[in-house]
């Protein structure tokens, strides 16, 4: 952190006066901005960017309980990536992973943006009635959601089976959603876009919002049919919002760890065993940090390039205004 | 006739997303006979408080909720204080490297903790700190650091300049005005901002996951995450706890799910 400061003035959105304070520019007062911010950058930089410096050198180097315990330094150069990059394992997992990733982002944005679409077209009571709904779902901690996902979806008892069965699906009866991975990770994947939905939902509802009155009364007076009102009136003003929700989306459900791990640990036999669950299996509860840490720095790839696009994009918008 | 439809499809969508919290909540208070049962019951019949009181005496259930509290508020405490400190500058003062800052926290905001804990683990393992819980206070202090310090930002960019300027012709000094002109009106800001702190750092699990080894420093999410070895198939208890974990999130939330929207994708609010 730099001392050498320009002339304190203050930032207001009106006109700001030329200096702040009663005139004196001491050294004292041309470091107070400093000196205020300095909590806030030494956290970050101790627990967020020391680490993200050490995962990298740690993916360089062995470190496994061994040289842990010993306290030893092993540079092993790229031996940590070769690895990784020839185990099937991984590639199997990041497969599912991008799939899985995909199919969440897709369902929640796709989701969200008929929900939205909806709510626009439906009377007061019902619309109010969806978003106290909505907040619910998105309000409840994830792993109180877990817990009772996994009750519904319980083979003997589950509410679930027992309405399917109901509703003459008798091949339900019983029926284990947690067998398979494929099925496992439905189940996740329905959590997760149950309560991700709400979020896009309301984003872009809120940008359907600012479309001027005029151009939807413009289009039915013209004879627009709904299509034509929705992709030259709506989607104009939404196409941002809808960009960075599936941006963001797509960077939360890249990583997500808790869900799956509190469903099942990955299993049946590591057959719904996600990047960052491999990443602790490996790293925490294997032990193999070194290796783990190279696992972590692919995923840290992915995630840069779709962070960068995502910041790009909010930088664009008025939201990540850096005035 | 379409428009009844339309309405139909909204309410069906509200029912599909309340269900699962109504459903915990109808759980956690039938009697735990009316649950394993193969009889159709989505009303429940009769209500009983037994599921909470064998949730609360479960052994270890207030030592968990106390680690929660503990982390959580602390780390909110340190967010909000490191956060004010750094949001007065941001709003009102320039000075060199202003923007960069402002970059920094919102990459820091992206940070991707998910990739990040086995440094955070060697880390906290070298200051001894693993198995303590000033451990998970300062990485949730870190978490929800960022989005702190954005937050109020906004919020003291939205109290008018001319409050303190007229503070400080009164003879405050800039600061004096900031403390008895600003801090007071940033009032609400200031809850909005610690309720979106504590609701990240109470649903936080990986790395209380990593961090927490000894069963007796775990939090309540990890806790709830072995439910099966704690309650084996006493579902009941097993949404009691839920509800009881969920109960502080989901009232903070209602009270500031306004501003959520309006801010939420600068800071991305989610567990």
């Amino acid at each position: 952190m730099t001392t050498t400061a320009l002339p304190v003035v203050p930032a207001g959105t009106p006109p700001a006066p030329p200096r702040a304070g009663r005139g004196r520019a001491g050294l004292g007062e041309r470091t107070i901005p400093y000196l205020l911010l300095a909590p806030a950058v030494v956290t970050m930089l101790v627990l967020l960017g020391w680490p993200a410096v050490q995962v990298i050198a740690i993916s360089f180097r062995r470190l496994d309980l061994g040289e842990l315990v010993r306290g030893e330094v092993v540079w092993v150069g790229l031996d940590n990536y070769r690895a990784v990059l020839a185990d099937p394992e991984v590639w199997t997992v990041t497969l599912r992973t991008v799939v899985f990733t995909a199919s969440v982002v897709a369902a929640t944005v796709i989701g969200g943006l008929l929900l939205a679409l909806l709510m626009r077209h439906i009377a007061a009571g019902v619309r109010v009635a969806v978003q106290i709904c909505l907040v619910l779902a998105w309000a409840t901690p994830i792993l109180a959601t877990t817990t009772v996902f996994q009750w519904i979806f319980d083979q003997q008892y589950g509410i679930l089976n027992k309405t399917l069965v109901k509703l003459g699906f008798d091949s339900f009866a019983g029926y284990s959603w947690f067998s398979s991975g494929a099925s496992t990770l439905t189940v996740v994947g329905l959590l997760i876009v149950w309560q991700a939905m709400p979020f896009v939902c309301f984003t872009i509802y809120a940008g359907l919002l600012t479309a001027p009155k005029e151009l939807y009364e413009a289009a039915s007076m013209d004879g627009a049919s709904g299509w034509q009102t929705f992709s030259t009136v709506s989607w104009p003003v939404i196409r941002p919002l809808v960009t960075l929700a599936t941006f963001l989306s797509l960077i939360w459900d890249f990583k997500v760890m808790a869900q799956v791990w509190a469903i099942r640990q990955g299993g049946p036999d590591g057959e719904s065993t996600t990047l960052p669950v491999l990443l602790y299996l490996k790293g925490i509860a294997g032990r193999h940090f070194g290796v783990a840490s190279a696992i972590a720095v692919l995923m840290i790839l992915v995630l840069l390039v779709l962070s960068i696009r995502y910041l790009q994009l909010l930088l664009r918008s008025k939201e990540g205004d850096l005035s | 006739m379409k428009r009844v439809a339309l309405n139909t499809i909204g309410v069906i969508v509200a029912v599909l997303f309340a269900f699962p919290t109504y459903w915990m909540l109808t759980s956690a208070f039938k009697p735990s006979g009316d649950l394993l049962t193969p009889d159709y019951d989505l009303i429940p019949l009769s209500v009983t408080f037994d599921n909470f009181v064998s949730a609360f005496t479960q052994p270890g259930f207030t030592v968990h909720l106390t680690n929660s509290l503990i982390v959580t508020l602390g780390a909110v405490a340190c967010s909000l204080v490191a956060g004010v400190l750094a949001a007065f500058p941001l709003a009102r003062l320039r000075f060199r490297g202003r923007r960069g800052f402002l970059l920094l926290v919102l990459i820091a905001q992206m940070a991707p903790l998910e990739a990040l804990f086995i440094p955070m683990f060697l880390l906290m393992q070298d200051a001894g700190l693993l198995n303590q819980l000033p451990s998970l206070l300062l990485v949730y202090f870190a978490i929800t650091l960022p989005f702190t310090v954005w937050t109020l930002r906004g919020f003291v960019q939205g109290i008018p300049y001319e409050l303190e300027e007229a503070g400080m012709v009164d003879g405050l000094s800039r600061f004096g005005a900031f403390r008895r002109i600003v801090l007071p009106l940033l009032g609400p800001g200031l809850v909005a901002t610690s309720v979106f702190a504590f609701i990240t750092a109470w649903n936080e699990f990986l790395y209380a996951l990593v961090f927490m080894r000894d069963s007796d420093k775990q939090t309540l999410p990890v806790w709830l995450s072995t439910f099966r070895s704690v309650f084996g198939t006493d579902w009941g208890a097993i949404m009691a706890a839920s509800v009881l974990y969920a109960l502080p999130a989901l009232v903070f939330f209602l009270i500031v799910q306004r501003k959520l929207v309006a801010g939420a994708t600068a800071g991305a609010l989610k567990g």
